[in-house]
């Protein structure tokens, strides 16, 4: 049973991670071209002032954003081109973590019966709420 | 001109190809997890000595197993699993907003906690922070007059 286990997990894991890479290098790809473009700055300039508030620099929207329509793993393939410090990819980690996927995830709850709209405005909320708890006390005890 | 694509187009190949071999390096222990985890219902056995947490939820006990596969393994499974158990033996509806609570919160930890892991985050932040960020607020959700009303009817 074991090594029956060991294998499916195996075959299952190669199989996802080809189902990724062809969501990961669009996106990635998409990135690229945006940090040589001038929207760079642009969205930089934009976000600085309410990024701060999460103790994050403005480019630190985009893991955000991205994780936000797609899934925990575009939010990495973008955060492995930025120069982030661990305490401020533990607070990227933790907004995407309680809002991502959102237009899926939507769907599976009211799939389950919860209502659509409820369900992601409460995600946004509680993802804002632990985005500035962690990204302060990221800095009170600099993890 | 080429020579300005050229090292965009190099990023791009080298750099997806690179993230998704980080990924395989989380994929394949999660899987194998996962699979195990199943093999031996050891997500069972564990809601089965969790049972005292579901007082403190406002839960019924049944409802515990499929909050802890979600937890645990993924939402996907856990909203499979909760519809599963919901045909067999019906859930009340409080427990269905509070299990939803719970898991929009906190949910694949394993995934998740090996994902940003390798990415460089704080893992105890994101996986017991998380878990316990998620009790708190459905300790409070189940004591909220709206949900609490809901008593124990079923959908």
């Amino acid at each position: 049973m074991l090594v029956a286990a060991v294998k499916t997990g195996f075959i299952k894991a190669i199989k996802t991670a080809f189902m990724l890479l062809k969501i990961v290098l669009p996106i990635y790809a998409l990135v690229v071209i945006f940090r040589y473009s001038p929207g760079m700055a642009l969205l930089q300039d934009l976000f600085s002032p309410a990024m701060k508030l999460f103790n994050l620099p403005g480019d630190a929207i985009i893991p955000i954003i991205t994780g936000f329509f797609t899934d925990e793993y575009g939010t990495i393939a973008v955060l492995s081109q930025l120069n982030l410090t661990a305490a401020q990819i533990t607070t990227v980690a933790m907004i995407v973590l309680v809002a991502h996927s959102v237009p899926v995830e939507a769907a599976i709850a009211q799939k389950v019966g919860l209502n659509f709209v409820k369900f992601t405005t409460l995600r946004l909320v509680m993802a804002i709420l632990i985005g500035l708890l962690i990204g302060w006390m990221g800095v009170l005890l600099s993890w | 001109m080429v020579e300005m694509i050229q090292p965009i187009l190099k990023e791009i190949l080298f750099g997806s190809i690179g993230i998704t071999f980080s990924f395989l390096k989380v994929l394949i222990p999660l899987m194998i997890m996962i699979e195990i985890l199943m093999a031996y219902n050891l997500v069972e056995k564990l809601a089965d000595k969790l049972k005292f947490l579901s007082g403190a939820l406002r839960m019924e006990k049944q409802s515990l197993f499929p909050l802890l596969i979600g937890v645990v393994m993924g939402l996907t499974y856990g909203a499979g699993t909760l519809i599963e158990i919901n045909d067999k033996t019906p859930i009340p509806k409080k427990d269905f907003v509070l299990i939803g609570t719970f898991l929009f919160i906190c949910h694949g930890i394993i995934e998740t906690t090996l994902l940003f892991g390798v990415a460089g985050a704080n893992i105890w932040v994101i996986s017991l922070g998380r878990l316990v960020f998620a009790f708190i607020i459905t300790f409070i959700a189940a004591r909220l007059p709206v949900i609490a009303r809901m008593g124990k009817e079923t959908l």
